[in-house]
């Protein structure tokens, strides 16, 4: 029931935010989305709090709490933008990722999975939270690369419309951009170097066709290649953009094709 | 309504009719102390900007008040070529108050939409009130107007798209700057050529933060006057494609028959690896920069006609949205028209209170007579029951009676407020305004408790 309540917020949100768009920006629309989506995550932390004192266990293991964690922690990245502003307006790009991810886990139920992990405990905590959190900077900084592009697109063909006027600066989601990416690649970096940690100690192995651990090489890897390209200071910015575009929408297909061709039993990967 | 307004502006009168009619502070202080010395004018306020000069009072009944009001224009603008006359209009009641309100919305300036004109017409409104008179020449009528003028201007700002958009060059090329850097404090700009609309666009620039302008021209004198006059500093124009490197924003608008800025120069300066941003503006006929340039990555090139086309757009904008501005302050204006017409029978209400007023106190010395045992505190009391009490009975027949005069049912409920609280003398004197605006009684509650 909470997720509903969440999912609703979220989409309340999203429509306020299209409106603020629709108007350039103008008014009072935008803070408000902002705070409506505030409460959505409020709503969706309570939500899976519940399913901890529920089933004695955090929400990180089965597909379903696993995508509304993802989407809970892409939520709380959208509120660390909360004193920037116009940067808050990268919202109106996260918000329908958090939308689809806690949609597909209301859709496919929010419960634990039937089978259970040999890696548990506080190590797996942190190693899902800290990958997770990875996974949450890159969206953020594919909706800056995106809003980047618009207002690019805008600037170049001297379309000074809504998009103009709604966006932030290009200077502003570039900053934001390599921010996300930095944060994101550390935290990724620190979570990968758990789970490498925790198997090679206990299992003395490391399974190098493990899904799991290809997608979040293959992640790690975009998030160099993305902040290579864009090189040092103010250059590259729209090459960046490009590249933090392309390797999002990496991740995202070989996540989908990992699970597609893979056996999973029913946990996240 | 005795409200008017004489005046002067870009509609009527060309720039060098209208600085002849612009006052400064201290000129319109006396202007306004000496409407009321020599003409008895109890209200007025002065507004001077560079593109009106318009003076607004009250009461304007009488013919020789508006003539000392057109006499102070014409007497300002002596020497004006031509009559000054021909360029003043006035305007009367209710269209006085809706050019008011126009002029602080910004629909009467030469920029439509522009915000400027809500501050000018705050300063005017300030200004009557510094001139050393009493009571104030910002009296009751044109308090309200002026304040209600300033409600209505941010209004139609905040409930239309009238303000949106940049509507000039200069703020045009701010706006463009500040969605590419941002913040434009840490930015550097190079104007090439020293003309008017480039310095126009350098002002601008400077005054959202960009510092260090560099100046080139082929006649470097001008160069060094326009960098003296920016806070900036002149280089020799041939220095040009060596120092874009150091800049983000560039501003051209020099007189060559052909372009100074070749694609070379700019890839030059700016090697596509470095990828760094540079926003040219082109104020230049014919251009002063190649049209290839625009098709670099990371330069945004905008030529003259761009930006006019941006101005011109966001002028489109604002005039569709103008019957929704006029519709706003079609219902000002009638909210201004009611209280107005309330404060026709504020000789009645304050009558109706005297007449009330007496009998309660008649009432009280009766009673005290009977109760003389009665302690301070006590009479205290009984008499602030008899104060709430006559205030809770008199509270809605008041309310009532402004409404209907304001409905333009005055003379009905005049009348019968006479007639059926037998007050002195009858009639009622409608062209007089009272100074002093009684509030309806307190309708406070008798069944609240209160401290004692």
């Amino acid at each position: 029931m909470i997720h509903y309540v969440a999912l609703l917020l979220y989409i309340s949100a999203l429509t306020l935010w299209v409106r603020s768009f629709l108007e350039g920006g103008r008014g009072r629309m935008a803070p408000v989305a902002f705070g409506i989506a505030a409460a959505g995550v409020a709503a969706h932390t309570v939500a899976l709090a519940r399913f901890t004192m529920l089933h004695g266990e955090l929400p990180l293991v089965g597909l379903a709490p696993s995508l509304s964690t993802l989407a809970l922690v892409i939520g709380v990245g959208l509120l660390a933008t909360i004193g920037l502003g116009e940067v808050r307006r990268v919202g109106i790009v996260l918000i329908p990722l958090v939308i689809l991810m806690e949609g597909l886990a209301v859709v496919i139920g929010v419960q634990p999975a039937e089978g259970a992990l040999d890696f548990q405990g506080a190590w797996f905590a942190f190693h899902v939270t800290l990958a997770f959190a990875g996974f949450g900077g890159m969206a953020v900084a594919f909706s800056a690369a995106v809003l980047y592009l618009l207002q690019f697109s805008t600037l170049k063909a001297k379309r000074l419309g809504l998009a103009f006027r709604f966006l932030p600066p290009l200077a502003t989601l570039d900053r934001l951009g390599r921010i996300g990416l930095v944060a994101g690649l550390i935290t990724l970096t620190l979570g990968l170097a758990l789970g490498w940690a925790w198997t090679v100690r206990f299992r003395h192995s490391f399974e190098q066709t493990d899904p799991k651990v290809i997608w979040g090489i293959l992640t790690w890897v975009v998030f160099v290649v993305a902040l290579a390209v864009r090189g040092r200071g103010s250059q590259h910015e729209r090459r960046g953009a490009l590249a933090t575009v392309v390797g999002f929408a990496v991740v995202v297909v070989s996540y989908v094709l990992l699970r597609l061709a893979t056996s999973t039993g029913g946990f996240f990967l | 309504m005795t409200l008017a307004v004489v005046g002067v502006s870009h509609h009527t009168a060309p720039v060098e009719a209208r600085e002849r009619f612009a006052f400064g502070n201290a000129e319109a202080i006396r202007a306004l102390g000496g409407l009321r010395e020599e003409a008895g004018v109890r209200e007025a306020v002065l507004v001077s900007t560079c593109n009106r000069t318009e003076l607004y009072f009250h009461p304007a009944a009488d013919p020789a008040a508006l003539e000392a009001g057109v006499a102070v224009l014409r007497n300002k603008a002596e020497g004006v070529e031509g009559s000054a006359d021909r360029y003043l209009y006035q305007k009367q009641g209710l269209d006085s108050v809706r050019h008011l309100y126009a002029v602080s919305a910004g629909l009467d300036s030469m920029v439509l939409g522009e915000a400027e004109i809500q501050g000018q017409v705050k300063d005017a409104y300030e200004l009557a009130m510094r001139v050393p008179v009493q009571p104030s020449m910002a009296g009751p009528v044109l308090n309200r107007l002026f304040q209600t003028a300033l409600s209505v201007g941010g209004r139609v700002r905040s409930e239309t798209t009238i303000g949106q958009g940049a509507a000039s060059v200069a703020s045009v090329a701010v706006e463009l700057a500040g969605k590419i850097f941002g913040s434009l404090k840490s930015r550097r700009a190079l104007i090439l050529g020293a003309g008017a609309n480039a310095e126009l666009v350098a002002e601008a620039l400077t005054r959202h933060g960009v510092r260090g302008i560099l100046v080139a021209n082929r006649t470097h004198e001008r160069a060094v006057d326009m960098a003296e006059r920016l806070e900036g500093a002149a280089i020799p124009y041939d220095d040009v494609p060596s120092r874009l490197e150091e800049v983000d924003i560039l501003v051209t608008s020099t007189a060559a028959p052909h372009a100074v800025l070749s694609l070379e120069a700019v890839r030059g300066a700016l090697p596509q690896a470095r990828g760094r941003t540079l926003l040219i503006m082109d104020l230049a006929i014919p251009r002063d920069v190649e049209p290839v340039i625009g098709s670099e990555p990371n330069v945004f090139l905008y030529n003259v006609d761009d930006l006019r086309e941006i101005v011109d757009d966001t002028l489109d904008r604002r005039k569709a949205v103008l019957p929704v501005a006029e519709r706003i302050i079609e219902d000002e204006v009638e909210a201004f028209r009611r209280w107005y017409a309330g404060r026709q029978v504020v000789p009645l209400i304050c009558s109706l209170r005297d007449r009330w007023d007496g009998v309660r106190d008649e009432e009280l010395q009766w009673l005290w007579q009977r109760l003389g045992h009665l302690s301070p505190d006590d009479r205290e009391m009984v008499e602030r029951f008899s104060e709430r009490l006559l205030g809770k009975l008199l509270h809605e027949p008041t309310v009532r009676l402004r409404e209907g005069v304001a409905n333009g049912r005055v003379a009905d409920f005049v009348d019968a407020v006479r007639y059926l609280h037998d007050l002195d003398p009858p009639g009622l004197d409608l062209a007089k305004d009272e100074d002093e605006d009684p509030a309806e009684p307190e309708p406070e509650s008798l069944t609240e408790s209160d401290e004692t």
